[in-house]
């Protein structure tokens, strides 16, 4: 493994950072795009970045990106899953608000498993559904397309659907992103994926009233429902969200993240 | 004399910021960028294939007129010029970068913008990286004076700045590209070839062309171009701690 | 877009029902404000105020003028309140918008038609020329309850400024440096804030300093303008869902509790900045004292 290194705008991507696995082509991920340069022996590729922040490789999938400032907005991206918002809906879509201010994403009124044109959800504006995005369309203005079935298999894979219920709180987008990469890297260490205590700890300790169901959103939301702890749900869904803000926004360490998680736990009542 | 101080991503709601304050001019800025974002009300004004640059520069005890409009039209096309708006998610959309002046003194109607507008660059730059909006590059820019001795002082203050026979802004690109040069009052070429020079040694604390090494900038002998570089990085150590401590 | 996104009914839902066992999102109890953090810039009357994420700068400034025709005993006084997209992307630049209206209103009436800047002793010249003070508020990171923040935020700027000293001599006004002479407090008649409140579940819940997601969630607001000796001095229920008069009566006094708090850590912060700075000027004066002696050798 290299030392880390951070790229700005401009900055060219050295050739001993990249992945060195030759067997599948190397893939670009965001912030980095490739510059062609004819020279006499021919054409030089080079990688130049975009974006500031730090570069990243996967050796595995032979992928290099830029890890760009959390605090960024969210551009959909292919297979990204959301959490949109239902703005208001038309014959065959509902429109849906994926970031504030932007175009609305569209969202099939039959893109659910098993609709049909009778047992299709009737969503209201103001809902909130857990989909995929499936296109982002090519060239200027293009509209970005949601789902909430796997179009592999046609289930509602992953807990695609409508989120009913529960609450959603705000966190970065780079905070979310690290929320999913953690759940999804297999759970074989269960200390501290990437840099993440905070989620397992409340698990730990609140599994005695019911534990709780979450879901997060690449656009820097993140569902949570706590119905089964009864008339604790309320303060178990409001000390979840405390710990993830707090934990985004002071940027915590494993170590304070569960003191965190500790004090907002005795704050609210909830554990002695 | 200090050097600037800078840094990334304090606000909550922009999706980037920055503050930067130059010490020898007494200006502190505070930049904000929303992008990309829908502009509903430019819909005409938009360009089809690409992003929409919108610079805003409020200045901080008086209503913004003429002399903010000037410089934002400047802002704008350097800023137009390195930003790729043609990247995933930014063509037909905008990016809103809003400046305001939070410290130093008011630039009188009718008085040069020339003073203020590095300042106002490098805070716009800044927080366009903290938005992660896609970049083909970064720059530095830096204020000149020429005295009436014919001196160059290097980030003239106010009053130094209305004393002086001719003021000079440059801004070079992280690939030494000369991006904008703005001059006010009387000078002769030759004075104009010494100020860039001079600019360039600044911005990129290069090898002046007789070969030595320009020392005579002091305690500030970095370069701009390295300081820009050392607020970025700092920032992304701090942001991505987590990341880095398990190496 | 000109709104701010509309809060989903989860959201919505939620906040109501976490009211209903008296919890706010952020853990606070109905009555009690988000953190305050007030510092100052360099400037006189430069203020930086922070109230939870909300984030506010404001500056004073003062500048010779000739006073209105039908007012030649007063100074001038203007509060300047111009929201940008540093706020929130939600305000356009350059676009006016309802919030700012109202905003302005309510500090104007708050604050300049209380008199808390006593504006006669802005004269200097009656009928020739006078003090104009203009307060510029700058909101930078929006999370609701920008009325109060600003409030606090405008009243902490002028306390804290000092106008250079002038005076007339031979029918004539001479301005002084800052240098040259002390500069002069403004003269402050009384400290008036406001305190919003805001209502929900057909007026059972009433809760202060509400943040961008519980104002959207609300059914109604109410906005109590007073001064630390409990003089009310502003009082206005604009729109939204009927508030009961015992229940504004009652609300009266949580806002007199919570302007005597911030007006006291108002005072707290403004000691120890003036203190600091008595302490650099005396430094400076020790060593251009230094400086002189050189020069004699």
């Amino acid at each position: 493994m290299s030392a880390p290194l951070v790229l700005l705008p401009s900055d060219e991507v050295p050739q001993d950072h990249l992945p060195t696995n030759s067997s599948n082509p190397l893939r670009l991920g965001p912030g980095l795009r490739i510059l062609s340069q004819p020279s006499s022996k021919g054409t030089n590729h080079v990688l130049t970045a975009t974006q500031a922040g730090l570069l990243t490789t996967d050796a595995k999938r032979n992928t290099v990106s830029i890890l760009s400032f959390p605090n960024r907005r969210y551009i959909p991206t292919v297979n990204d899953f959301v959490i949109a918002q239902i703005h208001h809906s038309s014959v065959d879509f509902f429109h849906c608000m994926v970031t504030p201010h932007t175009a609305h994403a569209l969202l099939g009124q039959l893109s659910f498993e098993g609709a049909s044109k009778k047992t299709r959800p009737m969503l209201k504006q103001g809902e909130l559904v857990y989909a995929r995005v499936q296109s982002v369309g090519v060239g200027a203005g293009a509209e970005v397309e949601l789902t909430c079935v796997n179009p592999a298999t046609g289930k509602a894979d992953g807990g695609l659907g409508p989120l009913t219920g529960g609450m959603v709180f705000d966190v970065s987008t780079g905070m979310a992103a690290r929320l999913i990469r953690a759940s999804s890297s297999s759970a074989e260490n269960t200390d501290a994926i990437e840099g993440l205590v905070v989620l397992s700890e409340l698990g730990k300790k609140l599994e005695s009233l019911g534990g709780f169901e979450i879901a997060v959103g690449r656009n820097g939301k993140v569902w949570v429902d706590c119905s089964n702890a009864a008339e604790s749900a309320v303060k178990v869904t409001i000390a979840i969200g405390r710990c993830l803000q707090e934990t985004d926004q002071q940027n915590l360490h494993p170590h304070d993240q569960k003191k965190l998680v500790t004090k907002i736990l005795r704050d609210m009542k909830l554990v002695s | 004399m200090f050097g600037p101080i800078a840094s990334l991503s304090q606000l909550n709601r922009a999706d980037g910021s920055a503050s930067y304050k130059c010490p020898a001019t007494g200006y502190s800025i505070l930049g904000a960028v929303n992008a990309p974002i829908e502009l509903p009300a430019r819909r005409d004004a938009l360009k089809p294939e690409e992003a929409t640059v919108e610079v805003f520069v409020k200045p901080g005890t008086t209503t913004a007129g003429v002399g903010e409009r000037y410089v934002e039209g400047i802002l704008r096309s350097v800023l137009g010029k390195i930003v790729l708006g043609r990247e995933k998610g930014f063509p037909r959309r905008g990016v809103v970068i809003t400046l305001a002046i939070v410290g130093g003194e008011n630039v009188e109607r009718g008085d040069s913008y020339l003073t203020i507008l590095p300042a106002l660059l490098h805070a716009a730059l800044l927080a366009m990286i903290s938005a992660s909006v896609p970049l083909s590059m970064t720059f530095s820019a830096t204020l000149l004076g020429v005295t009436k001795s014919g001196d160059i002082v290097r980030d003239p203050s106010p009053t130094a700045a209305k004393a002086a026979v001719s003021l000079h802004v440059f801004a070079f690109s992280s690939k030494n590209h000369l991006l904008l040069n703005e001059s006010e009052g009387r000078f002769e070429f030759d004075t104009w070839e010494l100020v860039r020079e001079r600019a360039l040694s600044i911005c990129q604390g290069v090898i002046s062309s007789d070969g030595d090494v320009t020392m005579d900038e002091g305690t500030t002998s970095a370069s701009l171009n390295g300081f820009i570089r050392e607020t970025v990085e700092d920032q992304v150590y701090s942001d991505y701690a987590y990341k880095l401590d398990s190496i | 877009m000109s709104k701010e996104a509309q809060l989903s009914i989860a959201e919505r839902d939620f906040i109501l029902e976490a009211l209903r066992e008296n919890v706010r999102l952020d853990g606070r109890q109905p009555d009690d404000y988000r953190p305050l953090n007030i510092s100052f810039g360099e400037e006189y009357g430069h203020v930086k105020l922070q109230l939870g994420k909300t984030n506010i700068i404001v500056r004073i400034s003062a500048e010779v003028t000739k006073p209105r025709e039908d007012r030649p005993f007063d100074g001038l006084f203007n509060i300047n309140l111009e929201l940008s997209a540093m706020g929130s992307p939600a305000w356009e630049n350059g676009r006016t918008n309802d919030i700012e209206a109202y905003a302005t209103n309510t500090l104007d009436r708050i604050i300049r038609h209380s008199n808390a800047l006593d504006t006669e002793s802005l004269c200097i010249l009656k009928g020739v020329s006078c003090w104009s003070i203009r307060a510029d508020v700058h909101i930078i990171d929006y999370d609701g309850n920008i009325t109060d923040a600003a409030c606090i935020a405008i009243m902490a700027g002028l306390q804290h400024f000092r106008r250079p000293d002038a005076v007339v001599r031979d029918g004539r006004v001479i301005v002084y440096g800052v240098e040259q002479r002390v500069p002069v407090p403004l003269n402050i008649t009384h400290k008036p804030l406001s305190v919003t409140f805001h209502t929900f579940n057909d007026s059972k819940h009433v809760i202060v300093d509400a943040t961008l997601k519980e104002e959207q969630a609300a059914e109604g607001d109410l906005v109590i303008g007073i001064n630390s000796a409990g003089d009310v001095c502003y009082l206005s229920k604009y729109a939204g869902a009927p508030a009961d008069a015992m229940a504004i009566v009652n609300k009266t006094n949580v806002a007199w509790e919570k302007v005597k708090e911030i007006n006291a850590a108002v005072d707290k912060v403004l000691q120890a900045d003036l203190a600091k700075r008595a302490k650099i000027g005396m430094a400076d004066e020790s060593r251009a004292e230094n400086d002189r002696l050189v020069q004699i050798e």
